[in-house]
């Protein structure tokens, strides 16, 4: 598991300032760390998470950086968001997509046909995307930092359940 | 009193100090071609212009930030009106010119017609002004716009007002260079 205090302080010294998103379970660690830290990093709770797209857009905007947490139900609700703004206005996000509908999820059959179809969807809508393991995790987020930063546009994480 | 009458009358009230995120379509439009440009002419993510303007209001608090949007917008992104009562940034403004229509796409009927916005936004809330009538004296209107620019808190000032858009050209910038145009003269204030 990746401890979550760490995982801020990283993010922190990527310059992350702001993080928004609708709250997966399985990111439930890491949204309560950053709410005991306000200080260091300010997480807005979004009502859907197109709105998500659009803060963190507008923080992108003013040359601050944020950070969205969503389902991969949630993604499924971004497609104009990201294709018609932060794609569009070149803007860098780096979105945490949980991997629901994996074997896990057998009682979940609500995430069963967004699980399948998950990297398709990122490939479609062009975001490129690495799973986020607990293994050299900060490798790997150093890796989708890097294409964020070269492309000045979203880039994504997927996480399955247990990662943090 | 028409939508675009009231961006001119905001136009000239402007000091210096805001940051504008027009929504979509027509208001963006106008807003390019009536106030000191540049702004933030957002052309799609339709429903998404409050969200926007709050992640901006966060990120740099130095600026008056004004969301400018229509019902249309309103009624897509409802959800933000929520969200920003909670963050409740003092530096966010949010003006909502009521048309009662989705006037870019050729003025099909929205379904704003039953909104009390008073009630409203106060469920939500969040701070208001008297909303602007159709039937407003300029000087009514101008005394509106300056109470809510000047409010020293998260402000929301809801505007009903006529349907007719001029005939205005397409925004000449490619988003990209909208969002370059930006940085370029955020960066120059800043070095000043």
């Amino acid at each position: 598991m990746i401890n979550p205090s760490e995982f801020l302080n990283f993010l922190r010294e990527k310059e992350f300032t702001f993080a928004t998103g609708v709250p997966c379970s399985y990111f439930s660690r890491m949204i309560n760390e950053i709410e005991m830290h306000q200080e260091s990093i300010t997480y807005i709770p979004a009502t859907r998470e197109d709105e998500a797209v659009g803060i963190a857009s507008g923080v992108a905007f003013g040359g601050s950086r944020a950070f969205v947490i969503m389902q991969n139900s949630g993604y499924a609700t971004i497609g104009d968001a990201l294709t018609s703004l932060a794609q569009l206005y070149k803007l860098p996000i780096l979105l945490f997509i949980s991997w629901r509908g994996l074997e896990s999820d057998h009682d979940f059959p609500e995430h069963s046909i967004m699980g399948n179809v998950t990297k398709e969807a990122l490939v479609a809508y062009q975001v490129p995307y690495w799973e986020l393991t607990d293994e050299n995790w900060q490798l790997t987020i150093e890796m989708a930092l890097t294409k964020m930063e070269d492309s000045s546009r979203p880039v994504a994480l997927l996480v399955k359940q247990g990662v943090f | 009193m028409y939508g675009f009458e009231i961006i001119q009358e905001l136009a000239t009230i402007m000091s210096g100090k805001e940051l504008i995120v027009s929504s979509n379509g027509n208001i963006s439009r106008q807003v390019y071609h009536y106030c000191p440009r540049p702004q933030i002419y957002l052309r799609g993510s339709m429903g998404l212009p409050i969200s926007v303007g709050l992640g901006l209001a966060l990120a740099r608090p130095e600026k008056q930030v004004l969301t400018i949007l229509g019902d249309g917008n309103l009624l897509m992104g409802m959800g933000s009106l929520s969200t920003v009562s909670y963050v409740r940034p003092s530096n966010l403004k949010v003006l909502i010119l009521d048309n009662g229509v989705y006037a870019t796409t050729g003025e099909q009927g929205t379904t704003s017609g039953t909104l009390n916005y008073p009630t409203l936004l106060d469920g939500f809330g969040l701070p208001s002004i008297v909303p602007i009538l159709k039937n407003d004296t300029t000087e009514n209107v101008r005394g509106k716009i300056q109470i809510w620019i000047t409010a020293s808190e998260l402000s929301v000032l809801p505007a009903l007002v006529d349907t007719k858009s001029p005939k205005l050209n397409n925004i000449p910038l490619h988003p990209e260079q909208i969002t370059e145009l930006n940085r370029n003269y955020n960066n120059k204030l800043h070095i000043r």
